[in-house]
């Protein structure tokens, strides 16, 4: 075994080795399992398919997972098992089924063409170097704060417009809405207010932004969206606010745990780092790998609309289910030796975007600014070293990343 | 370079667009345009999209030669190619 094994990963092997299964995903969503959920994903993986103390369906196996997301009997929309949407994250196509889900998510994608993402190559490339510069004297570095999370922040709003001013305020309502993913039963009265009061401040801003634009469009997504397309309705009102907000959520938040768990992943195995600075063009496979292996986005709720038998268990009609996409991508009957990060892995067909019609939208965009920042920070950083291992991390476990990953390094190449 | 594209696997996820935008396009929605033959300057959008397809559909071997998947459909210059919805 290469990989590096934090001092808390024995105990948490141990952990879920005795723990019931059906009190399996209770621990992952708890705080302390969050360097290192793997060993209970194996242990959910004994029963692919199964029922949790609280009444959730838990799938994590491979195949059962990809049965279930190209299972038109599978809604986005959690009303349908009962519950209440989460605070802030109402009506936005992530958590729509056809055929509303597919007019507002085409009217996205009809705007973030090729043509828009490969335009913002250069502003990724200008970022990336000017984040590094600004911690270019320091021997330590916070690789969150100083580059993961400002550049996807300054990208996403660059897309849709917003200025550059205005990003600073973003940042505490993003990461306070990200929190809502958990639907954690344990969430306190405080954690909840929190919630909805950053829903609100951004729906507020959105709304005058967005009008704004209508009066004055630009030659941003929003005001595409606002004016539609050839095939494609004009977004107004409320429709036009939650679908923004879902795309600078996503922007924001993914992308800064793919570059974090990047350099994380690297810096824990030295051998495929010395690989990369020799061959920068290993990103490519690299970045699929790493989306399988450490991917941004652990797990999804979906709500059965009828009784679905998949992996020889039935799934009643009107149950929460979590796709545990982080658990399918290490399932060994699938993939040889899960456990391993191979960067050039092939072929790789992981969950690490999801699959079916929810497919990250920002797929494209997200692999662009991994292709370019990790090479540079390879390039750039030198000698660097993990200050603390595991990292502090975020508390969301469905969005799941370190919240700083402290550097030293000898010094920043120029 | 040849390309291939399993038609059979294909889902019009279009993630090889976004990669390759010389090699491939989306024509229709689910209808897959690509280069089969593209020039060797491409082969850097061609790997990218090769490693993207989320179901692993792209093959990428050297301009003469049989192609290492016996099923794949065989090579045609800017083949239009209907295929089947991913859902």
């Amino acid at each position: 075994m290469s990989d590096h094994i934090p001092t808390t990963a024995r105990s948490l092997v141990d952990l879920a080795a005795s723990t019931p299964q059906q009190d399996l995903f209770a621990r992952v969503l708890d705080q302390r399992s969050r360097p290192n959920p793997y060993p209970l994903y194996a242990a959910l993986r004994r029963q692919p398919v199964s029922r949790q103390a609280d009444g959730t369906w838990v799938v994590s196996g491979y195949d059962e997972i990809a049965a279930l997301l190209h299972d038109p009997r599978i809604s986005s929309d959690m009303r349908n098992a009962g519950q209440e949407s989460a605070p802030g994250a109402e009506k936005s196509f992530i958590l729509r089924d056809p055929p509303s889900h597919d007019r507002l998510r085409g009217a996205v994608m009809a705007r973030f063409t090729p043509a828009v993402v490969e335009s913002l190559r250069a502003d990724v490339r200008r970022i990336t170097g000017e984040l590094l510069d600004a911690a270019g004297s320091q021997g330590r570095i916070d690789l969150v704060d100083e580059v993961a999370y400002p550049l996807p922040v300054s990208v996403i709003c660059k897309l849709l417009g917003i200025p550059p001013e205005d990003e600073a305020r973003f940042h505490v309502w993003a990461d306070t809405l990200a929190r809502s993913l958990d639907r954690d039963p344990d969430m306190t009265q405080e954690e909840a207010d929190q919630i909805q009061h950053a829903a609100d401040a951004l729906a507020d801003y959105l709304t005058q932004f967005t009008a704004e634009r209508a009066k004055n469009p630009g030659e941003d997504l929003i005001s595409g969206l606002l004016t539609g397309g050839a095939h494609t309705e004009p977004l107004r009102g409320d429709e036009l606010v939650v679908t923004t907000r879902l795309l600078l959520i996503a922007g924001h938040e993914t992308t800064v745990n793919l570059i974090t768990n990047g350099m994380l992943t690297l810096l824990r195995h030295p051998d495929i780092l010395t690989r990369f600075r020799r061959e920068p063009a290993l990103v490519v496979p690299m970045v699929e790998e790493l989306v399988r292996y450490e991917p941004s986005v652990q797990f999804r709720y979906r709500a059965t609309l009828d009784d679905i038998d998949v992996g020889g268990t039935t799934i009643p009609g009107g149950s929460a289910v979590v796709l545990l996409l982080a658990a399918g991508s290490r399932d060994p009957h699938h993939f040889d030796q899960p456990e391993q990060f191979i960067p050039d892995r092939t072929p790789n067909e992981h969950f690490g975007f999801g699959g079916g019609i929810h497919y990250c939208v920002g797929a494209p965009l997200a692999r662009l600014e991994a292709h370019v920042v990790l090479p540079e920070l390879v390039r750039r950083l030198e000698n660097p070293r993990l200050a603390e291992d595991p990292p502090p991390y975020r508390p969301t476990a469905a969005l799941r990343g370190p919240r700083h990953l402290w550097l030293n390094v000898d010094r920043v190449r120029p | 370079m040849r390309v291939v594209v399993d038609l059979a696997r294909c889902q019009s996820y279009g993630q090889c667009v976004f990669a390759a935008p010389e090699v491939f396009e989306l024509t229709g929605p689910e209808v897959l345009e690509y280069d089969s033959a593209p020039s060797d300057h491409l082969r850097e959008q061609a790997e990218r999209a090769r490693a993207a397809c989320p179901v692993q559909a792209i093959t990428i071997g050297p301009a003469a030669g049989p192609t290492r998947d016996a099923t794949a459909a065989p090579p045609r210059s800017a083949a239009i190619d209907t295929v089947g919805g991913q859902r």
